[in-house]
């Protein structure tokens, strides 16, 4: 009876649940999914990290190459976030270039490390005007089951603050770059951005961390991005007109669930140090 | 020449409507020096893949004044979508697309409330079923603090933070936001209510300009 | 916002203090108009406007048409499929027009009608949710103008709100154009005006003055008729 109303009227059956204060999947409406992550499982990156946001699974890999700087920027370097929304994480996306989704994704991801100033670019140069560290940061989803963006930008984060970089030196008389792999440096991350995704539904139910069944009956979506207890982006785009009580709401739950994330990066690093 | 304007002010808006004579609908907004010109299609034909049995699909694409559309522009062109589809009763043209299209002419500041003020006069202009309307303010908080509304581009360069707010015409509410830039809470509430204030000159300058439209074909 | 016939309404506006018929109760809400729980609000730009006994609508300036039962329109026929044909009249999507809805078809008798042809037809079905279909006879059986449009002549494509304004008995356009030249003309709802004069100099003026006098006043539209009439006749 249940499985039939949940086909055929799917808003109905949410109605019922939202109506009582939980969700299908036994969550209050301001609870987030278990959140899971594990630091530095692929050995051959210079840093990485694994997220798992109930079932939505991101896992982020950072390769550091040499490049040469911009004319007009000689001390910055670059990082260059990509997601990846690839078949095998849900039917709706087809292989090859790159969908819309993926971009915005891509693009989000671009907006938060600049909002918070997570790096300062300048601590990726070696030799000003002439040799930088790259970035590129490969967020691969490989479960799509909702609220992708605050996953991919939590595995970057973790990962950021996982990557070592080797020493790099440069020969001053013959111009060569030496690269010595037993001397790593730890890459300095001065903030950590956390981004916490509300969910719209009927017009007046907000709720936290939406399933993927959640954000497809949704009327609008709500992202809050906060770094300590400062706020670095709030994006809405579109979806129900929210009103101010309700987005203060949203950015309390936030930093609230800025401080749980933080302390789990961190005990997740401590754990791999000892 | 430096206009001495206030900082709870707007810039002066002017607007074109129905110039572009194979449209169904657009607009050339000016706020400023920003300009843009949107123009729109719709109710039409659409694709069968993109095709939804009881909503019309809406469809934005942003031309940047040079080179093509990268990466970034993708997310323009989702908020503003999103942002047209809150607005749109596409419930009424079911199985049809709604194009519009927006074309940077010139970025002196505040370039995303322009291009969605722009989007809403084009979609009055072709008369498509509208909710209600919307009216977007972009401000910017300078490392003093202070809050100045519709920032041109050197207030745009110094300033620690961008807030671009999109309200609904009817009860005043947050359709939309984008941020760049860190801010504090007490921060992001002053700037939401002085933007609130701001839009509700955006609706009469909507109201204004369809006067002029209709005052003509009567 | 009170109810105030023939001013400036936004989407979004509440409109308050409808007349309601004194016999039935109700008041008719036309194009532009709708109902959310107990209040009245409009979805389109444009100016209110009020007819006895209590239907209300607003009047917005549109370009591209939107199929209503019952409008008559000028259609090209680009398809020919099954029983039907398939006729563009500047939707949204290709209107159907059966084979019998001819004055005289028959299975056995076939209209002529080819590809490319000027149909001038009313709409039988047009809502949204289903495909708009044509017809070319009125509920009697009779043509009644209705069919295809031959031997020449020219189509004009104008916005919607110009064909209204032609369609206006108050409107001096047709008439004082008919004074000095004789012409036949064929006006859809779609935005599609069909005019054929007894020469191409005079179609192609007429065709001008259609054009033209899309935002003039009747004081206007005379005087430049005057001067088109004068320019024909060589002064």
């Amino acid at each position: 009876m249940a499985n039939d109303l949940k086909t055929f009227q799917p808003k109905e059956y949410y109605r019922k649940f939202l109506e009582k204060d939980v969700r299908p999947d036994g969550r209050e409406l301001g609870e987030c999914r278990s959140t899971v992550v594990n630091i530095g499982s692929i050995t051959t990156a210079e840093g990485s990290a694994l997220v798992k946001l109930g079932n939505t699974t991101v896992i982020c890999g950072i390769k550091a190459e040499l490049a040469n700087p911009k004319a007009d920027e000689p001390k910055n370097g670059y990082i260059v976030p990509n997601v990846e929304l690839s078949p095998m994480c849900s039917a709706q996306f087809r292989p090859g270039a790159p969908g819309e989704q993926a971009q915005v994704l891509s693009q989000f991801v671009v907006d938060v490390l600049q909002n918070s100033e997570c790096v300062n670019l300048q601590d990726l140069c070696i030799v000003s005007g002439k040799l930088v560290w790259m970035l590129q940061c490969d967020m691969i989803c490989l479960d799509y089951d909702g609220n992708v963006a605050d996953a991919c930008v939590l595995s970057l984060v973790s990962a950021l603050k996982n990557t070592c970089l080797p020493k790099v030196t440069v020969n001053e008389e013959t111009q060569a770059i030496e690269t010595d792999d037993k001397i790593t440096n730890n890459l300095k991350v001065q903030t950590t951005p956390v981004s916490t995704t509300f969910a719209i539904f009927d017009d007046h139910f907000v709720i936290v961390d939406p399933t993927i069944e959640e954000e497809t009956l949704a009327t609008g979506i709500i992202t809050i991005v906060t770094k300590e207890k400062k706020l670095c982006m709030v994006h809405k785009p579109g979806g129900t007109p929210l009103k101010d009580s309700q987005i203060q709401l949203c950015i309390d739950r936030a930093i609230e669930r800025s401080g749980q994330a933080t302390k789990l990066i961190d005990e997740t690093q401590c754990s791999l140090d000892r | 020449m430096e206009v001495d304007r206030t900082s709870h002010e707007l810039r002066p808006m002017t607007c074109e409507l129905g110039h572009l004579s194979r449209s169904d609908g657009s607009a050339t907004l000016t706020q400023g020096d920003t300009t843009v010109i949107t123009s729109m299609y719709g109710p039409g034909d659409v694709r069968i893949s993109k095709e939804i049995i009881d909503k019309a699909t809406v469809e934005v694409t942003y031309r940047p004044k040079i080179g093509l559309p990268k990466c970034s522009d993708k997310l323009k062109e989702r908020l503003i979508r999103n942002t047209c589809e809150t607005v749109i009763l596409s419930g009424l043209h079911p199985r049809t697309g709604i194009d519009i299209i927006l074309q940077e002419m010139q970025n002196s500041g505040s370039f995303l409330s322009c291009c969605i003020n722009s989007a809403c006069l084009a979609l009055l202009d072709a008369s498509i079923p509208l909710k209600y309307l919307i009216a977007a303010v972009t401000c910017c908080i300078s490392d003093k603090g202070e809050i100045t509304l519709d920032p041109d581009l050197k207030q745009e360069k110094k300033s620690v933070a961008i807030l671009t707010f999109v309200f609904d015409s009817k009860d005043f509410n947050v359709v939309t936001v984008s941020t760049s830039g860190s801010f504090s809470n007490e921060q992001f509430q002053s700037c939401l209510m002085a933007c609130r204030e701001a839009s509700k000159h955006v609706i009469t300058f909507y109201r204004e300009s369809m006067l002029k439209k209709l005052s003509k074909s009567v | 916002m009170a109810d105030h016939v023939g001013s400036l309404f936004l989407p979004g506006d509440l409109i308050q203090n409808l007349k309601e018929s004194e016999a039935t109760k109700k008041i008719l809400l036309g194009p532009g108009l709708r109902q959310e729980n107990d209040l009245i609000l409009t979805s389109k730009p444009g100016i209110l406007r009020f007819r006895e006994p209590n239907v209300y609508w607003i009047d917005s300036p549109q370009k591209r048409y939107v199929p209503v039962k019952g409008d008559a329109v000028l259609g090209i026929v680009t398809q020919k499929m099954g029983d039907v044909f398939r006729v563009d009249v500047g939707a949204s999507e290709s209107a159907t027009l059966p084979y019998i809805a001819f004055e005289g078809a028959t299975k056995r008798n076939r209209p002529d009608v080819k590809v490319g042809d000027i149909v001038f037809a009313r709409f039988s079905v047009a809502n949204k949710d289903m495909e708009a279909e044509l017809v070319c006879i009125d509920k009697h059986g009779r043509s009644n103008g209705m069919g295809v449009i031959r031997d020449g002549g020219f189509l004009h494509h104008c916005s919607i709100n110009q064909v209204r304004k032609i369609l206006n008995p108050e409107n001096v356009l047709l008439k004082t154009l008919g004074k000095n030249m004789k012409f036949e003309t064929a006006v859809g709802m779609n935005g599609r005006v069909w005019v054929k004069g007894r020469n191409i100099n005079e179609t192609i003026a007429i065709i001008n003055a259609l054009a033209v006098s899309e935002f003039m006043t009747n004081e206007q539209t005379l005087s430049m008729c005057k001067k088109l009439a004068d320019s024909l006749a060589g002064f």
